[in-house]
């Protein structure tokens, strides 16, 4: 017995074209039928938990259009993208990719890194990219330097001096941390060029996790690179790939590892595994990490510290890409959760990507240090305590469903606001530009990168 | 009681997101129910009005008339009383003692210890304008902002 519940258009897999898709409920899963009239029909799980997907609906923000668009054409979405007039959401994070080489070649990668040519664009095309960034996004601006494997420029303090020079506010690196852990001078000249955060790829704490997802056993490296952040200052979000046949039944320890980190340690970030990029397997949808699956793991595994209840919508995104929880670190080791579906949906969505731009650049700063009262010996207050504790010893837990050719929403699309910036002045939703066909055909990652790639 | 609200207070009070009929209500009410503490010619009210509590501390030297000095708020439950220190220089309305001592203090299922004026009589808590206005607030501000 199956209902429809909702009309939307998405790729075919095989061909990438723009095709109609319809949603139906069944045996309690959402999912997307979609045919292509030369490549048949695909049925794909989206959602575990039909009233959970309908409920998601109260977390909807009232959309915020970007206030300068590069791209006039409308209607023809997702195969006209840069952003256009149809996009409903501003950006919140831009993704600024300064190669396509890596010191690693993973199993598992959603950039394809070190194929096909070589993107290392010059400090001018990169000065072009910022324009382009601070042209049309509004401020306090984040930037995600991201690649391949950035570190394995050396330039990059300079890459780094030169946004922060050009008024972008925050900058985190995308890395995997090897050049990090073997080389922390390196990190010192990061740290001091300007970046204000690691967001650093940590699938987990088994050497057998990373032969399956890096090709070889990273462990090591990993714990390297933490303890050199621990020494010199530098704050981190674990990024964690998360898949049924790797680690989905490890969330629990990553997250115990996190809380003993922090304040290092600022967030894990579990991404349920996108089959975009190089990915070694046609995937099924037992091969998948729907949102509702990982909830359920993470308060199964953490027996309770954290529920589902506890992870809502950033409402800065469409609804059903992503959920986050904060919790604070108590003096006992503990999770203090601050976030609950109990208490609502946001009362003020139209500023929503605003906030995000800022809850990125800097968590707490909100809580001004003027606030907090030392109390006298004898009138004790555990309440300035908490604020005072909540400021450093947080953690949030959160996750991004990316959508792959499979999965993909055109209305996921025009609500996405994590673009990424190329050099032809265009800001394009990041699972848009990253999608590729069973085949590896992409609609835009390896036509502009080609373009601008070293002849 | 006539209840009067000079400029500057007006303004203080507008900033905190407070309505002038409120803090009418709160003098008012605690005249009527004699429940208010007194230093001097300066009396402490509070009222629960929907879901905060609201503060005002008056002048009350002129006969028949309280002139606002001051007004805050917050969010959180006052709880069972922890514990008693000295005796304040605040009396209830009715001349009994009050001392400075700690109280529970709960918000959104999160129970801390905070400093309060206490009448150990009723175990009856105030928190003071220095403690809600900053501690409280930020506390409070840090749960709101999760829902933001």
């Amino acid at each position: 017995m199956n209902k429809v519940i909702g009309h939307t258009n998405s790729l075919c897999p095989k061909c990438l074209r723009t095709i109609p898709a319809t949603k139906i409920a069944e045996d309690d899963k959402v999912y997307l039928i979609k045919e292509c009239p030369e490549h048949g029909t695909e049925k794909v799980l989206i959602w575990k938990g039909v009233e959970d997907y309908l409920d998601m609906k109260r977390y909807a923000s009232v959309p915020v259009r970007p206030a300068k668009v590069a791209v006039k054409e409308t209607g023809n979405c997702p195969n006209i993208c840069g952003l256009c007039p149809d996009h409903i959401q501003n950006t919140c994070l831009v993704v600024m990719e300064i190669t396509n080489g890596c010191n690693l070649k993973c199993p598992l990668c959603f950039a394809s890194a070190n194929e096909r040519y070589r993107f290392n664009p010059s400090l001018e095309v990169i000065r072009g990219m910022y324009q382009t960034i601070l042209d049309y996004v509004e401020h306090p601006i984040c930037v995600q330097i991201s690649g391949g494997e950035p570190t394995i420029r050396d330039d990059l303090p300079d890459i780094i001096r030169m946004g922060k020079e050009m008024g972008i506010d925050h900058i985190e690196l995308n890395t995997n941390g090897v050049r990090l852990a073997d080389d922390i001078e390196f990190l010192k000249n990061v740290k001091k060029a300007g970046v204000d955060t690691l967001y650093f790829s940590f699938d987990g704490l088994q050497g057998e996790i990373y032969k399956q997802t890096c090709g070889r056993d990273l462990l090591d490296k990993k714990l390297k690179c933490i303890e050199n952040c621990e020494k010199v200052g530098m704050g981190i979000t674990l990024v964690c790939v998360v898949s049924p046949n790797i680690n989905l039944d490890r969330v629990g320890e990553i997250i115990d590892f996190a809380k003993s980190k922090v304040p290092t340690v600022k967030g894990v970030h579990f991404q349920p595994l996108a089959y975009f990029g190089r990915f070694p397997i046609t995937p099924k949808d037992s091969d998948r990490v729907t949102i509702p699956d990982l909830l359920r793991e993470i308060e199964e595994q953490t027996k309770g510290e954290l529920r589902v209840d506890n992870f809502i919508p950033t409402s800065c995104a469409n609804i059903h890409c992503d959920a986050k929880s904060m919790s604070v670190v108590m003096e006992d080791g503990s999770l203090f959760p601050l976030t609950s579906r109990a208490l609502g949906p946001p009362k003020d969505t139209s500023t929503i990507a605003n906030k995000t731009r800022k809850e990125i650049a800097d968590l707490w700063r909100f809580v001004e240090d003027s606030l907090i009262i030392d109390e006298e010996d004898d009138k004790s207050n555990e309440w300035g305590d908490f604020v005072d504790r909540a400021k450093t010893n947080y953690l949030t837990v959160s996750t991004m469903a990316f959508q792959d050719a499979w999965t993909s929403e055109t209305e996921r699309f025009a609500n996405c606001c994590i673009h990424t910036v190329t050099p032809d002045g265009k800001l394009i939703p990041f699972c848009l530009f990253n999608i590729n066909s069973q085949d590896g055909k992409t609609l835009y990652r390896h036509e502009m990168w080609a373009k601008f790639s070293e002849k | 009681m006539q209840v009067t609200i000079p400029g500057d207070v007006k303004e203080l009070v507008a900033k905190r997101g407070l309505k002038e009929s409120d803090i009418v209500d709160v003098v008012n009410t605690a005249e009527k129910e004699k429940k208010y503490l007194k230093k001097g010619n300066d009396a402490l009210a509070k009222k629960r009005i929907g879901d905060i509590m609201v503060y005002v501390m008056c002048d009350l030297s002129g006969k028949g008339t309280a002139v606002v000095k001051t007004a805050y708020s917050h969010k959180m439950n006052l709880g069972k009383v922890v514990n008693l220190m000295s005796e304040s220089e605040w009396k209830t309305a009715d001349g009994k003692p009050v001392s400075d001592g700690h109280i529970e203090v709960e918000y959104m299922t999160v129970r801390r210890n905070a400093p309060a004026l206490v009448v150990p009589e009723t175990g009856d808590a105030f928190l003071e304008e220095y403690l809600a206005v900053k501690t409280i607030a930020a506390a409070e501000g840090l749960f709101e902002k999760k829902r933001a």
